[in-house]
């Protein structure tokens, strides 16, 4: 499950697992490579806003090993790696809703040595913000652009976005991609999304990490996974009976349904040798289909759901 | 810049292959001058909405091919195609086209002496229309 060599992590995970009172994250492990895009993908209430509290020191971790930046997250830690990275929370902070945008700035200014006033204002001016307007009294859009802005203007080496897009119109949208895709252009970024939205992922991931239940289904290479994951819809003229209990044993099998008489949507991780099977085993091709991001993630929380 | 590559999502062959045959093309083809300025990786990324992984393959592979040039902090470059093997690739891709319309025919279970007979009536029709010229084709 593991993509990249230890070194190559901008965030590393050992068996972590923390608890609170609403909550059981973990335990998870994986690496989270560097310089690479990394959407995080789950249904609501997964734990996605839990794990980024505890990846920027918020939540303790009382056990499993977890390395941000190289900076260890457990015991006596140097708080130091948080000022390299950028963060936008799912929700706005209330008792910010009384500053400008550009009081928040000047007090984050101070936080962030890398501050840099001149990349904030660029992209306050591409996103269209003025930045003497209350944050109250802003747009929900507006003032998601705004912080959005706040949270980049250091160049962090590590940006992790909550749900950036929600708010944003189709345009503010697409001005936030090439945003994004310019932060990520040097090589040595690395940004960590949760989103819901189907074409920021394929337009921005380069990896896909599912979540759910404050489990990881897995990390996956997500052009990879595209590639290997199809839908072959099979048909048995004399075997209509049984046929079911044959498809389970396709190779690369995640999951079979009765689509009609005889003929079965069957999904798969390893689509030529399943093909090769289906044939040997008296089964008619009828297509073979790329499956969508939402019905990999489903047929993996199928499976997972199974084993509970 | 923009490039007329096209992703097919029906196909069997895989993101990085059909990305780097249209690339190729496009190079071995002319359509992309030497010297040309590619876009960076994570541009064609999202572009093509594949990833900064599949799109790196890709240059890694035509870079090796000698079609392509990075240079360290400018950027990724189309490299100088040789006479000899742009006319290759003309023929490989005749080729390919030929083989389709093999393929096709023999679905419709064509012989091969059938096929042959149908190719040369095409063959000579292409050369009356034209004249007596069958080089003297519109592209």
């Amino acid at each position: 499950m593991s993509t990249a060599k230890e070194t190559d992590a901008a965030i590393s995970l050992r068996g972590v697992r923390l608890e609170n009172d609403r909550f059981v994250l973990g335990p998870i492990s994986c690496d989270i490579p560097k310089g690479m895009v990394t959407a995080i993908v789950g249904p609501n209430g997964s734990g996605k806003s839990t794990l980024f509290r505890a990846l920027l020191g918020l939540e303790p971790i009382p056990s499993g090993e977890a390395e941000v930046l190289g900076t260890s997250l457990v015991g006596a830690r140097d708080d130091g790696y948080k000022s390299r990275i950028g963060f936008l929370a799912e929700n706005p902070h209330a008792h910010e809703n009384q500053s400008t945008a550009d009081e928040k700035a000047i007090f984050a200014s101070h936080w962030y040595p890398g501050w840099d006033w001149e990349r904030y204002r660029k992209l306050m001016r591409h996103f269209d913000v003025d930045g003497g307007i209350r944050l109250a009294k802003m747009s929900k859009g507006m003032r998601r652009k705004a912080e959005l802005a706040i949270s980049m203007a250091h160049d962090p080496e590590l940006l992790m976005l909550d749900e950036p897009s929600s708010g944003l119109d189709p345009f503010a949208w697409k001005t936030m991609l090439e945003e994004l895709r310019r932060y990520m252009e040097p090589g040595d970024r690395t940004l960590v999304l949760a989103t819901h939205i189907i074409e920021e992922i394929k337009r921005l991931a380069d990896y896909i990490l599912f979540i759910y239940r404050g489990k990881i289904l897995g990390l996956y290479e997500k052009d990879r996974l595209l590639d290997d994951w199809r839908t072959i819809v099979v048909q048995s003229d004399y075997a209509p009976k049984g046929g079911s209990e044959l498809l389970q044993r396709v190779p690369g099998f995640q999951g079979c349904e009765e689509a009609g008489a005889g003929v079965y949507r069957l999904d798969v991780d390893d689509p030529e040798q399943g093909e090769a099977y289906c044939r040997e085993n008296g089964f008619r091709v009828l297509a073979v289909q790329r499956m969508e991001l939402e019905d990999i993630l489903s047929c993996l929380i199928r499976k997972e759901e199974a084993k509970r | 810049m923009w490039l007329p590559i096209r992703i097919d999502e029906q196909r069997p062959e895989p993101l990085y292959h059909q990305i780097e045959v249209q690339l190729r093309g496009l190079i071995l083809g002319g359509q992309l001058k030497e010297g040309t300025l590619l876009p960076s990786i994570r541009e064609l990324a999202v572009s093509l909405k594949c990833s900064a992984i599949t799109v790196r393959r890709v240059y890694q592979d035509l870079e090796s091919e000698g079609l392509i040039r990075t240079r360290q902090g400018t950027g990724t470059f189309v490299a100088g195609v040789e006479a000899v093997a742009r006319d290759e690739h003309r023929l490989e891709r005749a080729a390919e086209e030929l083989e389709k319309a093999v393929d096709a025919s023999l679905q419709l279970h064509c012989t091969l002496e059938e096929i042959e007979t149908v190719f040369r009536q095409v063959l000579s029709k292409k050369t009356e229309s034209r004249g007596g010229d069958p080089l003297d084709v519109d592209r």
